[in-house]
């Protein structure tokens, strides 16, 4: 019985926090995370697999950090920067990150496009009507509503391991291919190594850190509840890398092995698979796809708003009324509204906005990830919290390599 | 007098009696056990170390700092924390706006520079919250400092002058020798307290109901968000928690202790004086969302032999909230429930008229009855307060309207 009630009650202690980590983690499996998976499927097979795992290790410690700055502090991340390092510097950070964020949701929007176009409904009905639905939901929910969403938004995502079981994987190849080193002779190959860093790139944006540690505060998790709250980043993580690793697996067994490397996205991808995986596989990847995007793009617009005008101190919360919140709404409001737009103009290069976004992105990352850094060090702010010297070891490894592959990426991006 | 902006004093370069640059400007200290405005001194960062510069032996200090002593003249600066560092505690940190009713971050510091006989008397006069001195701290060292004067000027500033600033600290012993004791804050309404607080960090939190008065924290606890209530008490000591749980009305303390898991609800109620600690204890027996749930056992009855003057006596001895003020509850033999009469009345009677004859037919409802036909007797009859009455009709507490109003509002 003793032992019983102590399993429910842990159980309960885990359902009372789950919530930010999983969703942070699932939202970064959005358009571009997909796109490039199943690209790295289809044009390496099991090859790249063995990459899930680091990858899943970094996100877990980065994330984790986020989580427990806010559990200790009750702060977001923009306040602290703002705190610690002077208005400066949060200024230039915050616009780059609204800079960056634009990109993303230009892309999320084109997710939510492409994907419900296979069905042939017209993106001059699409986006409108998903820009709407995503202002609405947010304006009009209340953090335990919008969570609820979001963490079933999260559970959707099964799409995709279904769809890589429909594909027919070789498990034993995909199995091998995840646990054993990468071939020699591939990491030799400009375009394999290019693949790896587009998947180490796509994993760990400023953003997320952001929403993270915000959704920590909003939650009230604090740092009694905190080693509780480890699970959820931990189990959140792990959930997001093992979608990822069946995306892979999808297009691996079906594109890979039918020589279809020719996909540019992710609703190609949901298209080529139709023939070789059969209607339910294609209708799981569209889904997918639509589901990813849409949420993705109900959250960068708001954590945008939030962590910017926390760190220049400009009212926000959704609390507020409009006129009390100007800045805050406006924001968030111009966000979802240009970011859809761009989607509406004929012959627009969405690749340029993507681009410049991403360089945005590479060139944002590696501020964002060392002040963490500092932050966490910080004995006066952490307390008994601070990182120990083992896991700094892990983080600064993980920082520095996470850094060089996402600056790699940006020239390499700047070089096309 | 002219007003300088801390932004453009700290990395200011300092020269000496000789006129030399022998450092710069760290950051300037107010000590308010001494002065709640005065600048005690300036922080220097020389070669040779920090050092401190009082008022009495500057000069000028604007973008150049100049003192009437030599260097070598210049005292060690050793930390305490008894002072208050302007850069450190006090810019880009968030502070309460008492007048704005709000929590705001610190974009600079404006001071005033007073020339007395040959040296300066610098006065914190305000905090900058506003475009002004965002832009300052921007373009400082990027553009030349009389363009940039020339350019700040046309910016309607917004500032919040020293008095209304209430300061955030969360270490204990550090707030008692700041001076720091949210005075501003304690006097504005409970539900702009609790508008505050909710935007404010956990430590943050508890150092605001560590300082304010008993009275207004049980006051804003009651306005607070259930979430933030509940973490608010948890994060206090067992003592103090209970020494603001005793001045809530009851029923909002047993709605808290009801919320609160048990451990800490019993550690609470310990603490608390036996007679709150009963009338506690009696309401957290009843289902929350039940008329027994709602009510609150403070209110107003007489025997049904008084009169007017007797209504009034028990009025100013009352010490329950105001909402129960409402209604004068008649009590026959038993404490049973006999009659009613409304404050207005009484304010428009003789003194010596008897209550008996003032009452009005009454509304009441049993101890078990759903709070949502509770709303509905309010609705129904316009009710400001309605009598909760047991088996036997003896009056066991009232339910006022504000408690209608936030049960609806939660009820989502």
């Amino acid at each position: 019985m003793g032992f019983l009630k102590s399993w429910r009650v842990r159980i309960a202690l885990v359902v009372a926090v789950v919530g930010p980590g999983f969703i942070t983690a699932n939202v970064d499996n959005d358009a571009g995370g997909i796109a490039i998976y199943s690209l790295a499927g289809a044009q390496f097979g099991y090859s790249l697999l063995w990459a899930m795992i680091p990858i899943a290790i970094a996100l877990v410690v980065v994330q984790e950090m986020a989580a427990r700055m806010g559990a200790v502090t009750g702060k977001g991340l923009s306040d602290l920067i703002r705190e610690e390092f002077g208005f400066r510097v949060t200024f230039f950070l915050m616009l780059a990150l609204v800079i960056t964020n634009f990109g993303n949701v230009v892309a999320e929007f084109a997710g939510v496009a492409s994907s419900l176009e296979l069905f042939g409904v017209s993106r001059y009905i699409i986006v409108p009507a998903a820009a709407a639905i995503v202002w609405l939901l947010v304006v009009k929910g209340t953090y335990e509503s919008i969570e609820k969403i979001f963490l079933t938004a999260s559970a959707f995502y099964i799409c995709y391991i279904v769809a890589g079981l429909l594909a027919h994987p070789d498990w034993k190849a995909a199995v091998v291919g995840t646990v054993s080193r990468p071939p020699a002779t591939a990491v030799r190959s400009y375009s394999y190594v290019f693949m790896l860093i587009g998947l180490v790139g796509t994993t760990i944006a400023p953003w997320m850190q952001f929403y993270l540690q915000a959704s920590i505060v909003e939650k009230g998790i604090t740092a009694r509840q905190y080693r509780t709250s480890r699970w959820d980043v931990i189990l959140g993580c792990l959930f997001a890398a093992l979608v990822a690793w069946f995306i892979i697996v999808a297009c691996a067994a079906t594109l890979y092995t039918t020589g279809r490397t020719d996909i540019k996205d992710a609703s190609d991808a949901a298209q080529a698979l139709r023939p070789l995986a059969g209607e339910y596989a294609y209708l799981l990847f569209a889904a997918g796809l639509f589901n990813a995007s849409l949420f993705a793009a109900s959250i960068l617009p708001i954590s945008t708003a939030y962590a910017v005008c926390e760190g220049l101190g400009f009212e926000s919360g959704l609390d507020k009324q409009f006129h009390e919140a100007p800045v805050f709404y406006w924001l968030y409001t111009l966000l979802i509204v240009l970011g859809a737009g761009v989607l509406l103009i004929p012959r627009m290069p969405l690749i340029h906005v993507m681009a410049v976004s991403q360089v945005v992105n590479g060139i944002v990352l590696p501020f964002v990830l060392v002040f963490m850094l500092l932050l966490t060090n910080d004995r006066e702010l952490m307390g008994k919290h601070v990182n120990s010297r083992a896991y700094n070891v892990v983080v600064w490894v993980t920082v520095v390599v996470m850094v060089s592959l996402t600056l790699a990426m940006v020239i390499a991006q700047l070089r096309m | 007098m002219y007003l300088v902006a801390l932004s453009e004093l700290l990395g200011a370069s300092v020269r000496d009696a000789s006129g030399t640059v022998r450092g710069r400007v760290r950051d300037l200290a107010v000590a308010p056990q001494d002065h709640p405005t005065r600048i005690a001194y300036l922080v220097v960062q020389t070669a040779d170390g920090e050092r401190i510069l009082p008022p009495e032996v500057l000069t000028s200090a604007g973008a150049t700092v100049r003192a009437s002593t030599e260097s070598s003249a210049w005292d060690r600066h050793t930390p305490s924390d008894g002072v208050l560092l302007l850069k450190r505690d006090l810019l880009d940190q968030q502070i309460i706006d008492v007048h704005g009713r709000k929590v705001v971050r610190v974009n600079d510091v404006e001071i005033e520079s007073i020339p007395v006989n040959s040296h300066l008397v610098l006065n914190v006069v305000a905090v900058d919250v506003g475009a002004r001195g965002a832009i300052r701290r921007l373009s400082k060292g990027l553009v030349p400092s009389f363009t940039l004067r020339a350019l700040l000027e046309r910016i309607p500033p917004r500032v919040i002058p020293w008095r209304y600033v209430d300061l955030l600290e969360t270490d204990p012993a550090r707030r008692v020798k700041l001076k720091i004791a949210y005075e501003g804050l304690a006097r504005l309404h409970p539900a702009d307290i609790a508008n505050i607080v909710e935007n404010l960090a956990p430590a943050e939190r508890e150092a605001v109901f560590e300082t304010i008065d008993e009275e207004v924290a049980a006051e804003t606890l009651e306005e607070l968000d259930p979430d933030v209530k509940i973490s608010v008490v948890e994060s206090l000591d067992r003592d103090r928690a209970a020494d603001i749980v005793e001045e809530m009305d009851p029923d909002a303390a047993a709605d808290l202790l009801g919320d609160l898991n048990e451990d800490h609800s019993d550690q609470i109620l310990k603490e608390m004086e036996p007679e709150e600690r009963r009338e506690v204890t009696q309401l957290l027996e009843f289902g929350e969302h039940t008329a027994a749930g709602r009510m609150t056992t403070e209110y107003i009855a007489v025997p049904d032999t008084a009169v007017v003057d007797d209504a009034i006596e028990a009025l100013k001895s009352f010490e329950g909230s105001r909402e129960a003020l409402a209604t004068i509850y008649l009590t026959g033999k038993a404490h049973t429930l006999v009659g009613a009469v409304p404050l207005v009345t009484i304010a428009i009677s003789s003194p010596a008229a008897q209550l008996s004859d003032l009452s009005e037919p009454f509304v009441s409802c049993p101890p078990d009855t759903p709070q949502d036909e509770v709303a509905a007797l309010f609705d129904k009859y316009n009710l400001i307060t309605l009598a909760v009455v047991d088996e036997h009709g003896r009056l066991a507490g009232i339910i006022t309207a504000d408690d209608v109003i936030t049960m609806l509002r939660h009820r989502h």
